[in-house]
């Protein structure tokens, strides 16, 4: 297919690609980048992307040389650090034993390439884009039987006004190992494209926190493509805070019996931000649980999405799904889309989803200020109990506390504006 | 001066005539039952002079200690010194009991020219105050009201009066839901305090809660307005006899 000519973020892409051979996996992948999706695809109607083509934004070269911002949160963690999109080793720690990360080459690469393109996500802007434009595909595996003590922190940091950065990682756990990853999102760019390709082997066990933090004017299109085996734990909560538009799309694929899969998000909007967790849920096989619990606090004229889509396949008996999305406005220009979808196959599952969007709880409200309590302080206390829940609920308690701070300086600013 | 008073309340809920013109009066050192069927108004009474949204008065006056609180939001009519126990305590998923109580305090405490306590001192007093309301601490670490039985809710609610040292109290139903026994404490807990600066009003259906928080007063709410006043023994009457002769008499 011929790409709109006109579209220059496509034409730079597809000139960026030109110095690459015809078979490679970055050729591949820009082959298939030929145009934005329409708002007319059901995934994209709620989060629209037609201004990316209006925009004068070509792909990063990396400077290596770049120094950074962002500091780490956390005493001990083993620092991985992206910058530009690109590894930088020289700023990263040393891993831990049992722990390894590599570039992987050309063959390497396109198996990746071809995981992502076999999955849902093979349409996903950021896929033919990120593998067309990364710097590299960056692999960290654990060994079988290691457990990582202690933390992974990923920092991403970066970009540029107009420039596109993308991040690309894929991360492999053996069979009985174990870790936890906290990924924080700081780029200043335009346009921020993370790919992401996770593999659970047996019994494998990953936690994953991810904050996004973009700058207020960057699009961040976060992809991530997960397959769990038999007996696998994946674990995930977002907190969605900054950018103009960050949408965070995860497809999970339960590919073997007995493993447990959250996928937890939190989203705090103000000002005119766009933000949208977007997830696929693939029960190919029976006796897997599913949970998912998503919330959202909007003030100002934000838009907040979640779309969830849980697939129960013929065969996927005893499977157990559940879903529910809770937004707060706080302001009449705020808007909450929540876009539950169940497509059930078998008949001996437990399925349930809900989805609610409202004001703060009058009668709540109503008790605290009987009892003295100012109402704008009421009113934050509610706010920031609707969040604890689920930071209590979905964060290992180590490091509740980082996240209840990066939530907090996003609620305030909410809060300052509209109570 | 009385320390509460109600002047000639009248209130409209849905367009539906609610309190009719309710006038009382209760000086400090008293305790007043205020007793009726279903559908009297009782419980919009409470929630009128708490000042709960949509239920403000369409004429009448109300005073705390000489001072309108019409004009007042709940929680400035609170902090004020009016405290209302609630029929149904609201649950409160992810607030901590004891940052909740503390919260309630300290807003008080500064409203009141006092200094604010700080977090050891403070969980030292909720200690003590809950021992003797038999409210665990654990019960105080978890969020507010969720998964409490009905008695440890009226017992956490009168523990927040112990804490708040209001002026004046309205207790709304709080015997209902109660067994015998977590009546007898709940209602240990509302004589502790009383005495000659405050005054506690006891909203009820039945005589039972007033064999243990024995009243001054008892009047009797029908249709919006007191058709009768007397004293502990017209409590007994209704006991014996329902509201039914009482409604008619009037």
């Amino acid at each position: 297919m011929l790409h709109n000519a006109k579209d220059k973020y496509i034409t730079s892409v597809k000139d960026y690609v030109s110095q690459f051979e015809e078979n490679s996996f970055r050729k591949l992948a820009s082959n298939d980048f030929n145009s934005w999706p329409s708002p007319r695809e059901e995934t994209w109607r709620l989060s629209r992307l037609g201004v990316l083509s209006r925009k004068e934004i070509t792909p990063i070269i990396p400077n290596s040389k770049k120094k950074v911002s962002s500091v780490s949160k956390f005493t001990g963690s083993t620092i991985i650090r992206f910058v530009d999109g690109a590894l930088r080793e020289d700023l990263s720690s040393k891993l831990p034993p049992g722990s390894s990360l590599d570039i992987l080459g050309e063959e390497d690469s396109l198996t990746c390439f071809h995981k992502f393109k076999d999955s849902n996500l093979k349409d996903h802007p950021s896929t033919n884009v990120s593998f067309s434009c990364t710097p590299s595909i960056v692999k960290l595996t654990i060994e079988k039987n290691i457990s990582i003590g202690g933390f992974f922190e990923i920092i991403y940091e970066g970009g540029d006004e107009n420039l596109s950065v993308h991040p690309a990682l894929y991360i492999e756990l053996k069979d009985n190992s174990s870790i936890t990853i906290i990924e924080r999102f700081n780029h200043l760019s335009s346009l921020i494209m993370p790919l992401q390709l996770v593999e659970l082997k047996q019994n494998a066990s990953m936690n994953s926190l991810k904050i996004f933090n973009d700058n207020q004017q960057s699009y961040n299109l976060s992809a991530n493509c997960t397959f769990l085996s038999d007996k696998s734990n994946y674990n995930s909560f977002s907190l969605i805070k900054g950018g103009l538009f960050t949408r965070s799309e995860t497809h999970a694929y339960l590919k073997g019996e007995n493993c447990s899969l959250n996928l937890n998000g939190v989203y705090l909007s103000s000002k005119n931000q766009h933000h949208d967790l977007t997830t696929a849920i693939y029960h190919d096989v029976p006796n897997c649980t599913s949970k998912q619990i998503v919330r959202g606090v909007l003030g100002g004229k934000s838009t907040g999405v979640f779309q969830g889509k849980v697939r129960v396949a013929p065969d996927a008996q005893k499977t157990d799904g559940q879903q529910m999305s809770r937004a707060i406005l706080l302001s009449e220009n705020a808007i909450a889309n929540a876009k539950p979808e169940l497509e059930i196959y078998a008949d001996d599952v437990i399925c349930a989803h809900g989805a609610t969007v409202g004001e703060i709880d009058d009668e709540q409200l109503f008790y605290l200020k009987s009892r003295g309590i100012l109402e704008k302080k009421a009113k934050q206390i509610l706010i920031t109990a609707f969040l604890n829940d689920i930071i209590n609920e979905s964060v290992e308690e180590s490091v509740q506390n980082f996240v209840f701070e990066e939530a907090e300086l996003a609620l305030s600013e909410i809060i300052s504006k509209e109570i | 001066m009385s320390l509460l008073e109600i002047k000639n309340a009248k209130l409209k809920l849905n367009d539906k005539d609610i309190l009719k013109g309710l006038s009382l009066s209760v000086n400090k050192g008293e305790v007043h039952a205020i007793m009726g069927p279903n559908g009297s108004g009782k419980s919009t009474l409470s929630y009128m002079l708490a000042g709960r949204g949509g239920y403000d008065l369409e004429s009448g006056e109300i005073l705390l200690d000489g001072q309108s609180l019409l004009e007042m939001e709940a929680d400035e009519r609170a902090r004020s010194g009016l405290f209302l126990a609630f029929q149904y305590p609201v649950e409160l998923p992810g607030v901590g009991g004891m940052s909740f109580l503390r919260e309630a305090v300290n807003s008080r405490r500064k409203f009141l020219g006092k200094e604010e306590l700080d977090h050891l001192a403070f969980v030292k007093e909720a200690r003590k105050v809950a021992s003797k309301m038999f409210v665990k601490d654990e019960m105080l670490k978890r969020a507010v009201n969720v998964g409490f039985s009905g008695g440890e809710k009226k017992r956490f609610e009168i523990l927040q009066m112990a804490m708040l040292k209001p002026k004046i109290s309205i207790l709304d139903e709080t015997d209902s839901g109660l067994d015998v026994d977590a009546l007898k404490i709940v209602s240990d807990g509302v004589n502790a305090e009383r005495n000659d600066d405050n005054a506690i009003v006891v909203i009820t259906h039945y005589q039972r809660l007033l064999d243990y928080i024995v009243p001054d007063f008892v009047h009797i709410l029908s249709d919006g307005n007191i058709i009768k006043t007397g004293g502990p023994e017209l409590a007994l009457e209704v006991e014996k006899n329902g509201y039914a002769g009482l409604i008619n008499a009037a």
